[in-house]
């Protein structure tokens, strides 16, 4: 998953990760205040159009498996609607190249634009000037964005998965003992709010002490190093929370090489395939989704929007826990690790 | 002559193992705050397989900085390699032998190339191998379509993540294995004579008659060949098979070459340096990390020990001067 989530959910605004920061209480009221702006009712008067409808995705990046398969969402999607182009651009993570990649959408009469941002501050005026040309901007399967710039939003929630992952992990361990926890890129909103969750359940759970919190970076090769010292560290560690699959099985298998994968308890990591292979041959941690189905619902209120129809602010695509005796309904064990578990009909899946 | 002649050999000393005292300051602190990790060897030689697909593409690109070139595109490679070699492989012992054939021939004609344009043009190598990797990167995506393709053939990740004896990882073996073979090509051969030469001054080197463009064709290509390696010693290690397994470890690769002493001007530097670098650079996150500081604190003393390394180098190899 590595840099998806991290840009995915960076959308959120700088306000709500200061305050996301500075308490685990006040991560969750920002959560409450998100739902609350995302529940508002978005106008889709000046933007209602007869199909059949053209559509550009500006893509902040392409070059990761959980976007690829989002956007293959987008595009089954799309094949039941009167949608008779999409048009997808890759910013390759330049900011700059982002708001050109809009530009050159909108010179292609595009009717609604799907993006997902390297920057959010650095799209909002080429958005404006896309809704100022009647064309709805839906943000695609990251964070919440509030700005005016964006007419509504498909997200996942940081704060929900976190605490279900949190949740989850404290009922297996029984509600004791030492975990450890390892997050995505610091600072950024995935790592933030996950983390605010995980002190946020704890605090109602006296009996587990959280020994550590680490930085993996969405990579499963760091994680292992990072989980190696802790091992080192600590003589003995009870619950790991990795919320992130692909950092998961870095640390099952540093547990392993030490010998200790029998002294401890996973958590739920999300639906990466080399992930859910592990839960199934281990019986253990289960999954929370991060759903690629995003796509999917981008475009779905998308096309709301362009049809006049009532359009929330803000649409949840939320996360399901998946338990460890039924993840063989989602595990591909002869996929390769870097995919994901999907709904997917054949002629939609990524070539593999 | 017979005054400065101590003084020279006391500077090429110095010069030489400024960056090994470096590391064994940092291992004697590690000593002192944490006991148990770095009094035991198992831990010790795990930190040798941690570094071992940085340390194996760091061979490769100290050749190319000793002839004043640069290879940025080592981390392309590097993610390459582990796609092409998990799609080869895909999921069957038998592929094995072909895998790992084509990922190495993969990097070799990356290096040819890159080292062939460089001969035959005036374009600096620096935005030549930063070009070649972002056309690397694309070309990798092209073949994958964005996922990763194939599976890790079984046995290969368990050889090499064995340990011999309980003790000796085999990863970190071969890293030595390959700084013996880097070694031998540095010293031992014509052409790491040639790579100095070149590398201290080419105009000379070219006067000489020597193959200017033929040393330089065969230091990118043995960076292309390394950098391969490492992509599947990564592969070996963790299993990730990503597009974007070796993103950013250009830059690792490099912080610990010029850390080992190799120059960005040429000429200087070698393949030993490197590896300590290499070390350095390894021991000093395991440090950080295991005195269990929070993250913040431990890139403000990442940073620290690597600006404290650097300048101890520079003194120690500046004191004969």
């Amino acid at each position: 998953m590595k840099l998806t989530k991290r840009l995915f959910t960076s959308s959120l605004g700088a306000l709500a990760v200061a305050a996301l920061v500075s308490a685990p209480a006040c991560a969750q009221s920002v959560d409450a205040l998100r739902e609350a702006k995302a529940s508002e009712i978005v106008d889709t008067a000046p933007f209602v159009k007869e199909g059949p409808y053209r559509v550009g995705v500006s893509a902040g990046y392409l070059s990761n498996s959980w976007v690829i398969f989002a956007l293959q969402q987008l595009r089954w999607e799309a094949s039941k609607h009167d949608v008779e182009e999409i048009i997808v651009t890759d910013a390759a993570f330049n900011p700059a190249k982002q708001i050109s990649d809009i530009e050159d959408l909108l010179r292609q009469d595009i009717d609604l634009l799907i993006y997902w941002p390297v920057d959010d501050a650095s799209v909002e005026d080429v958005l404006a000037r896309a809704i100022a040309d009647g064309v709805p901007t839906v943000q695609a399967g990251g964070g919440f964005t509030a700005s005016d710039s964006t007419v509504a939003n498909a997200y996942i929630s940081q704060w929900k998965l976190g605490e279900m992952v949190a949740r989850q992990l404290v009922k297996d361990m029984g509600g004791e003992g030492k975990v450890v926890a390892m997050l995505p890129i610091a600072g950024t909103v995935a790592a933030v709010e996950q983390l605010a969750a995980l002190e946020t359940v704890l605090a109602d759970h006296p009996g587990i002490e959280l020994a550590a919190v680490e930085y993996g970076d969405w990579n499963r090769a760091k994680a292992k190093q990072i989980t190696e010292n802790l091992l080192q560290r600590f003589p003995r560690i009870d619950g790991v929370f990795s919320p992130a699959g692909q950092m998961s099985i870095g640390m099952a298998e540093a547990f392993d090489e030490a010998g200790r994968l029998s002294e401890v308890t996973f958590s739920p990591g999300d639906e990466f395939n080399g992930w859910l292979k592990w839960v199934a041959q281990h019986g253990q941690g289960g999954a929370v989704t991060f759903p690629t189905k995003a796509g999917s619902v981008a475009l779905q209120v998308g096309l709301d929007i362009l049809q006049g129809n009532e359009v929330k602010r803000g649409l949840a695509v939320a996360s399901e826990y998946i338990a460890p005796t039924d993840i063989g309904d989602y595990a591909d064990m002869d996929a390769p690790d870097d995919w994901w578990a999907t709904d997917l009909p054949a002629e939609f899946l990524p070539q593999q | 002559m017979s005054a400065l002649a101590p003084n020279r050999i006391a500077r090429l000393r110095l010069d030489r193992w400024a960056i090994a005292l470096v590391l064994v300051a940092i291992y004697l602190v590690g000593l002192v705050l944490s006991p148990s990790a770095f009094g035991n060897p198992v831990y010790l030689l795990n930190t040798v397989r941690q570094v071992t697909p940085v340390g194996i593409a760091a061979i490769g690109v100290t050749m190319v900085m000793i002839i004043g070139g640069v290879d940025l595109s080592v981390g392309a490679v590097i993610s390459m390699t582990v796609v092409l070699s998990a799609a080869l492989m895909d999921g069957a012992a038998s592929n094995m032998p072909l895998a790992i054939a084509v990922a190495c021939c993969a990097g070799i004609l990356m290096g040819a190339i890159n080292g062939a344009l460089i001969a035959f043009s005036r374009v600096s190598p620096f935005i030549l191998t930063l070009g070649t990797g972002i056309a690397l990167i694309g070309l990798t995506q092209m073949f994958t379509g964005g996922t990763a393709r194939g599976a890790v053939a079984p046995g290969f990740r368990e050889v090499f993540n064995a340990r011999l004896g309980g003790t000796l990882p085999v990863l970190a073996l071969f890293l030595l294995g390959l700084t013996a073979v880097g070694l031998v090509i540095e010293k031992r051969t014509l052409l790491g004579r040639h790579l100095f030469l070149l590398g201290s001054n080419a105009q000379a080197a070219r006067l000489a008659g020597l193959p200017v463009r033929g040393i330089t064709i065969a230091a990118y290509t043995l960076s292309g060949l390394f950098a391969a390696l490492a992509g599947l010693a990564l592969l070996a290690r963790s299993g990730v098979s990503s597009t974007q397994a070796g993103q950013g470890m250009e830059f690792q690769v490099l912080a610990a070459v010029v850390l080992g002493g190799t120059t960005f001007e040429g000429g200087r530097g070698g393949i030993i340096g490197t590896v300590i670098g290499v070390l350095v650079l390894g021991l000093a996150f395991n440090l950080v990390n295991v005195m269990g500081l929070p993250y913040h604190a431990q890139l403000v003393v990442m940073g620290a020990i690597i600006i404290a390394a650097s300048a101890l180098y520079g003194q120690l190899g500046g004191a004969g001067n």
